[in-house]
């Protein structure tokens, strides 16, 4: 139904409902066959008393056994009003005393004794409820047991049952009534707090991500924590964007800066050859400029991609070669750079993020073109038992130990992010980044200076894939 | 079987004119039926008959005459055929006829309700329910089979002539002390029913011995003075009328009214100790030919009309009367006077074969009755 | 040679045309999608330069169909940095070559070059000739199985070669091919070239032989 799946309230009545009338029912069904016995125990009570006092009305008189039934045995009977009446008093030989010929017991009746038998049978076209008791006479030529029967019709004691039945059954289903009552209260009552928590969402300014101050009841705990955790991360996310724009503001200004006043030379500018000069500085301000922003995009779609995208089985050596013609142009001014890729694979698989892999490897060879000697170029892409590793191999100086850290922090590598200088290795954001893609993919970046190659820079990713990396952070 | 005495009758006078009609129909059945007495009366439908029904009887004719009549007023398109009979004679051809299975009687009417209580026990009875047997008292039906449709005390009856006032017993002490001081003078003129012929005088003798201690001692003192004792009521009241009897005891009192209505210096008394009070039974069996129409009849006796015109006959006697019956409504002890037979399974204790034996054999024992 | 232009931004399309139409190309510039699909199919070009995200016509959507087509035209797409969406990877859907805006025109003038260059039927990524494997994709080299060190001029210089072997190339042909056109290059920039390329073919099992007066031709030894 789908009235269960779109209401707490009501599958929880429901149920519970079901379950009462399940219960009402079945102990209605024991209240009934209870009803039933203890009709017949009263009633019993009544027949066998009737039964006992014409037992004891067997006398012996002038050496003939004869039987006085009293009249309040008959009285007796009829206190249940509407039942006729049975009876047949016997001797030890079979002999009818007084009562009906024709009562009959059934077949698998023991014979009569001192203690009272009852049971079942039909009389006359009814059934009825029949008592045996026998009186023993020990006069001589008289011995043995008399029997006393004495059959009842049931009307009586049915009545009293069912109106014992209707009874129980009627207080059951008051009862009942009054617990789902109750139950449906309660659960109304339950369920308030996570009307409250919705009210108290509601309410709040649409920017206010602080955590819920609502006490909740032990069981919602987790939905009101689970909600104050989303929200601090959306709370975490929201900063890290603030701050970035606010860093990234205040990059882009310097060069922006450098920018207008290399038009304003420009503007001024009357001679030709200067001229020409001042278009050329202004189109590297331009290309930089352009270079400082890709880089703050990249770097921004490097942080939400760890976040939000799912890792999945990457080819880096494909990847690798994509990066190596993004990274390196074709109309470079440096036309003797030597361009060398190696992979002992033809294919080297890992989980990750593939865009944001790609970025990191361009910013790697990215930094080597612009920082490295000029004249060697060697990328590698290895995998061994421990790690895979994405290695850009240039010729220049490198960066000095005690720098490692710093250059991949963001914007740190020097005071001007635009700088000319090519020793000062540090474009700003690329290291940045590479360091962004390999945390997030739980691996480091490192540098080395290896003797005879050059300065090595390595994105290493973490060894093995295990198919339960699912996500990269 | 029993030696069929004189019928239950008051008077003689209605039943000649119908009598020249039925005799063929009576000398019919007289033959048919061995060595039972009964006497059949039709009841032609006023207008043009569509139903017809057959009431077996043990009361005389005379007290229910008024109601038929009546009945066929209301009802004209019904014919009755009315046979009485002696009670047990009644009791055993019901008997027979519900074992036999086979449909005969439409309704039976007995004073003796204890019999009719033992039918509906046996299972002869058939049921019947309306707005008027809902009216009936509980005490008064039993299973909606068995109805009892009238209200007769049993009393004292008395000659006015020969018992002077000072004498007139009041309670069962007074008179078993009366009996006692004045025995010689009332040997040979107390009076009662002859039990072992008489349905009523059974039934009534049987409930008296179960209200008071009392009964035995006072059929021995009956027995000490010698008891006149007859089938009928109609006899000893004309015996008490004529003096031969001074005393009745225990007898039917719509009879003893009716004698006094018609003149008859006699004195009803409703003994102060307890009265005992008949209503006679009315049933339809299991067997009957034409249920619904019986039904109708029962109808009409239950119902206001039928129980104002039974008041009104003397059937239900009217509590209004007290003052004339000379007794008044509570006791001395202060209890309830009237005691109703109650129609019910308690009945069937007078019809325990074993008990009527020991009861008559004990009753035979203290009366040796004069004949 | 005959370039479409689909790009709507005035100031980009204006520059991008200007610089292949001082080279000597004819370039159509078509600043909406739809009709841009439309002259696609009326008309044959040597090579598409598209930006994706056209107003009328999504720029892939061009891209999709032109390949439907069954067409091997070269198409170089623009596209604007939003990788956060990696569906906007043109290679996929069939783009020879892609660059990012903002982007160098120098840079864009050399790869259209050697889209241009290549054309129907060398679309591969892998060129071999003998020994010699050229990859595309990262404009590397290796000989034998084992990487060489090349720069990018002489990888170009080796796949304009071995793309027709057995023809001879004038040095004004590969000074055309090879030079920028805001470049200016010295007497025997090619000559030195030549000579830098047939040092690195040792132990290939060809060699660039000079035909005096005519051109250069690749041959095997």
């Amino acid at each position: 139904m789908t009235i269960f799946r779109t209401s707490l309230y009501a599958r929880v009545t429901i149920m519970l409902g079901a379950l009462l009338i399940a219960g009402a029912l079945s102990i209605g069904v024991a209240a009934w066959q209870y009803a039933i016995v203890a009709a017949d125990e009263a009633y019993d009570r009544l027949l066998s008393g009737a039964a006992f006092q014409i037992a004891e009305s067997i006398r012996i008189e002038e050496g003939k056994l004869i039987v006085d039934p009293p009249v309040s045995v008959f009285d007796t009977l009829a206190l249940s009003r509407g039942d006729r009446i049975f009876y047949k008093v016997t001797n030890a030989e079979g002999t009818l005393l007084t009562g009906y010929e024709t009562l009959r017991l059934p077949e698998k009746t023991p014979p009569p004794g001192a203690e009272p038998v009852l049971g079942n049978a039909v009389f006359s076209r009814e059934p009825v409820r029949w008592v045996s008791v026998g009186r023993y006479i020990s006069e001589p030529n008289l011995e043995g047991w008399a029997s006393v029967v004495v059959a009842q019709t049931r009307q009586a004691r049915d009545l009293l049952a069912f109106d014992l039945t209707l009874k129980a059954i009627g207080i059951l289903a008051l009862m009942s009534l009054l617990a789902l009552a109750m139950v449906m209260i309660t659960v109304r009552a339950a369920l308030a707090p996570l009307h409250a928590i919705g009210e108290a969402i509601d309410r709040r300014a649409y920017n206010d991500l602080t955590p819920l101050s609502l006490e909740v009841p032990r069981e919602i705990a987790p939905l009101a924590a689970g909600l104050n955790h989303f929200m601090q991360r959306l709370s975490d996310r929201l900063t890290i964007l603030k701050r970035f724009i606010a860093d990234a503001a205040h990059q882009i200004r310097t060069p922006l800066a450098a920018l207008s006043s290399q038009v304003d030379l420009l503007a001024h500018e009357r001679d030709p050859e200067k001229q020409k000069q001042s278009v050329g500085r202004l189109q590297d301000v331009v290309d930089r400029l352009g270079r400082l922003v890709n880089q703050l995009l990249d770097h921004a779609m490097v942080i939400h991609r760890s976040e939000s995208v799912v890792g999945a089985p990457v080819d880096l050596v494909a990847l690798t070669r994509h990066a190596l013609r993004d990274a390196i142009p074709m109309a470079a001014d440096d036309s003797d750079l030597n361009v060398m890729f190696e992979s002992q694979q033809q294919a080297i698989t890992v989980i990750g993020d593939s865009v944001s892999l790609r970025e990191a490897i361009v910013n790697l060879i990215n930094n080597a073109v612009t920082h490295g000697g000029g004249r060697m170029l060697l990328v590698r892409v290895l995998q061994d038992a421990t790690a895979t590793r994405v290695e850009v191999i240039d010729d220049g100086n490198g960066i000095p130990p005690e720098k490692w850290t710093d250059m991949l922090q963001p914007f740190q590598s020097g005071k001007k992010s635009v700088d000319q200088d090519k020793d000062r290795r540090g474009s700003g954001l690329g290291l940045a980044i590479v360091q962004d893609v390999a945390r997030a993919h739980h691996g480091e970046v490192q540098f080395e200076s290896r003797t005879g190659l050059g300065f090595v820079a390595t994105l290493v990713l973490p060894g093995e894939p295990s198919p339960s990396d699912a996500s990269l952070r | 079987m029993k030696v069929p005495g004189n019928p239950e009758r008051l008077s003689t006078g209605p039943r000649l004119l119908a009598g020249a009609r039925v005799t063929v129909a009576a000398i019919a059945l007289l033959l048919s039926v061995q060595q039972t007495w009964s006497q059949y009366t039709l009841f032609p439908a006023p207008a043009s008959e569509k139903a017809r029904i057959l009431i077996e009887a043990a009361t005389d004719l005379v007290a229910l005459e008024p109601m038929v009549r009546d009945f066929q007023l209301v009802a004209p398109d019904v014919t009755i055929e009315y046979v009485e009979y002696v009670t047990n004679d009644l009791f055993a051809k019901a008997s027979a006829q519900c074992a036999r299975n086979e449909l005969g009687a439409d309704l039976f009417l007995s004073s003796s309700v204890d019999q009719l209580v033992k039918l509906a026990n046996d299972g002869c009875g058939s049921r019947y329910r309306s707005a008027a047997t809902d009216l009936v008292p509980a005490t008064a039906k039993w299973r909606d089979e068995v109805f009892g449709f009238t209200a007769e005390p049993a009393a004292l009856v008395y000659n006015r002539d020969v018992v002077p006032k000072e004498d007139v017993p009041h309670t069962r002490t007074e008179l078993l002390d009366l009996l006692r001081r004045k025995s010689s003078l009332y040997a040979g003129h107390i009076g009662s029913y002859d039990i072992a012929q008489s349905g009523i005088g059974f039934l009534l003798a049987s409930a008296d011995s179960r209200h008071s201690s009392l009964y035995g001692r006072l059929i021995e003192s009956f027995g000490r003075i010698g008891l006149v004792t007859r089938c009928c009521t109609a006899d000893i009241i004309n015996d008490i009328e004529s003096g031969r009897v001074a005393i009745g005891y225990n007898l039917l009192a719509s009879y003893a009214l009716g004698a006094q209505r018609r003149g008859a210096r006699i004195g009803v008394i409703l003994l102060r100790d307890y009265t005992v009070v008949l209503s006679r039974g009315a049933m339809i069996p299991r067997t009957a030919r034409d249920p619904s129409t019986a039904r109708r009849f029962l109808e009409y006796l239950l119902s206001m009309r039928g129980q104002h015109l039974a008041r009104e006959v003397g059937l239900i006697f009217n509590p209004a009367e007290m003052r004339e019956l000379e007794s008044t409504q509570k006791s001395p002890s202060g209890a309830e006077i009237l005691r109703p037979i109650v129609i019910g399974p308690g009945l069937l204790a007078e019809q325990d074969q074993a008990k009527r034996a020991r009861f008559l054999a004990e009753w035979y024992r203290s009366i040796a009755p004069t004949p | 040679m005959r370039i479409l232009l689909v790009e709507d931004d005035p100031d980009i399309g204006e520059a991008v045309a200007a610089r292949f139409r001082r080279i000597g190309h004819g370039v159509t510039w078509e600043r909406d999608g739809a009709m841009a699909d439309d002259v696609l199919r009326r008309e044959p070009f040597d090579l598409v330069i598209l930006d994706v995200g056209l107003p009328g016509r999504n720029g892939l959507d061009i891209l999709k169909k032109l390949r439907q087509r069954q067409s091997l035209t070269p198409v170089l797409v623009l596209t604007a940095r939003s990788k956060v969406d990696d569906r906007v990877d043109g290679l996929d859907i069939g783009a020879d070559d892609y660059m990012v805006k903002p982007f160098d025109f120098r840079e864009l003038e050399a790869r259209a070059r050697a889209l241009l260059r290549r054309n129907a039927g060398n679309a591969t990524n892998l060129l071999r000739h003998g020994a010699i494997v050229i990859d595309r994709t990262s404009r590397t080299v290796a000989i034998g199985g084992q990487a060489v060190q090349l720069t990018r001029r002489e990888v170009s210089l080796l796949e304009i070669m071995v793309a027709r072997p057995g023809r001879v190339f004038s040095k004004d042909y590969l000074l055309d091919q090879l030079v920028g056109s805001d470049e200016s290059p010295t007497e025997n920039a090619i000559e030195q070239l030549v000579a830098r390329l047939r040092r690195k073919l040792t132990n290939s099992g060809c060699e660039i032989k000079t035909m005096r007066g005519i051109g250069y031709q690749i041959i095997d030894i």
